[in-house]
């Protein structure tokens, strides 16, 4: 299986490690929990526990360690481990991160 | 109080068994050299600071820092790409050298980490030298893939390292450079030795020029 890092080209997938779903987004406390805590603790909840078990394309985190140390964001299929797009996730190499986060 | 003495030394002191190895019938398929007394900084931009680094390098090394993974020869240094928005700063080393410049020049836009002996340079060459390099790495170094100035971050037995291609030797073979963590040296050195017995070692250690 090898991976097409969008800044060192294709490498053998022993050379990444897997996160996870790169959906969830991260709930900002501030703004749930406008109308009390509860909001928000619910959706850190949902955030840090459930995830979708997918089969099919998902969007994942993949992490580049053993080259250029960056963060990914990678389309995979699931059931046949195709890769489709690969693409550095918000904030690698210097870029400034958005706000919110991703 | 104990007085002590700090040798600079080659994590190689020991690995390094200068001379021929393995097949000794005709020409050597492999020369693997160590390279010493260098200087070596890690460039990272800040965040938001990339433009502002590669100006600066600019300015101090004459040519802009690669974006892609390339080698590009500067003015003081030779400049590694070694991710994104950051480089390596490889020069021998001199009395002359102009590398305290750096701090002042990336003062506030880049992060900078002097690897000068963190780091183990060796080089390889040889017409059998991609043969024993595809024993341990898995990158294309074909001619096509990786032609001179092709430089990439990537894994040897789970040990991360820089590899880079200089022009072709005197002897128009291909030359490659593999930068390691120098704890991780001598385990390199053996892999890179073992892998080259079948075609003819020849081993020896040079100073950086």
């Amino acid at each position: 299986m090898r991976i097409a890092c969008p800044f060192c080209g294709e490498r053998e997938s022993g050379e990444f490690t897997y996160l996870g779903d790169a959906s969830p987004k991260r709930p900002n406390f501030a703004v749930d929990s406008v109308a009390g805590p509860e909001p928000a603790e619910d959706a850190f909840y949902d955030y840090v526990y459930l995830r979708d078990n997918v089969a099919g394309v998902m969007r994942e985190y993949w992490y580049h360690g053993g080259g250029c140390r960056s963060w990914l964001i990678a389309e995979r299929n699931t059931v046949t481990h195709e890769f489709g797009s690969v693409t550095a996730a918000p904030g690698a190499g210097a870029t400034k991160l958005a706000q919110a986060g991703e | 109080m104990v007085d002590y003495l700090w040798n600079a030394q080659s994590p190689l002191q020991k690995e390094l068994v200068a001379g021929r190895h393995g097949v000794t019938a005709g020409q050597a398929g492999v020369t693997l050299t160590e390279i010493r007394g260098i200087m070596l900084v890690q460039v990272m931009a800040r965040r938001g600071k990339a433009v502002e680094t590669a100006k600066a390098a600019k300015k101090l090394f004459g040519v802009e820092p690669p974006s892609t993974p390339k080698a590009v020869i500067g003015k003081i240094a030779t400049l590694i790409w070694s991710g994104p928005d950051q480089f390596l700063a490889f020069a021998a080393r001199s009395a002359d050298s102009q590398f305290g410049k750096l701090a002042e020049v990336f003062a506030g836009i880049a992060s900078l980490s002097d690897q000068s002996d963190g780091r183990c340079l060796s080089q390889i060459s040889g017409p059998r030298a991609r043969e024993a390099l595809a024993k341990f790495s898995s990158l294309d170094l074909d001619d096509t893939m990786f032609p001179p100035g092709a430089t990439a971050t990537s894994s040897v037995d789970h040990t991360p390292v820089n590899i880079w291609r200089d022009a072709n030797g005197a002897d128009g073979e291909a030359v490659f450079n593999l930068l390691v963590f120098t704890s991780f040296a001598d385990s390199l050195w053996k892999t890179i030795v073992a892998s080259a017995l079948e075609y003819g070692l020849e081993a020896s250690s040079a100073h950086a020029e």
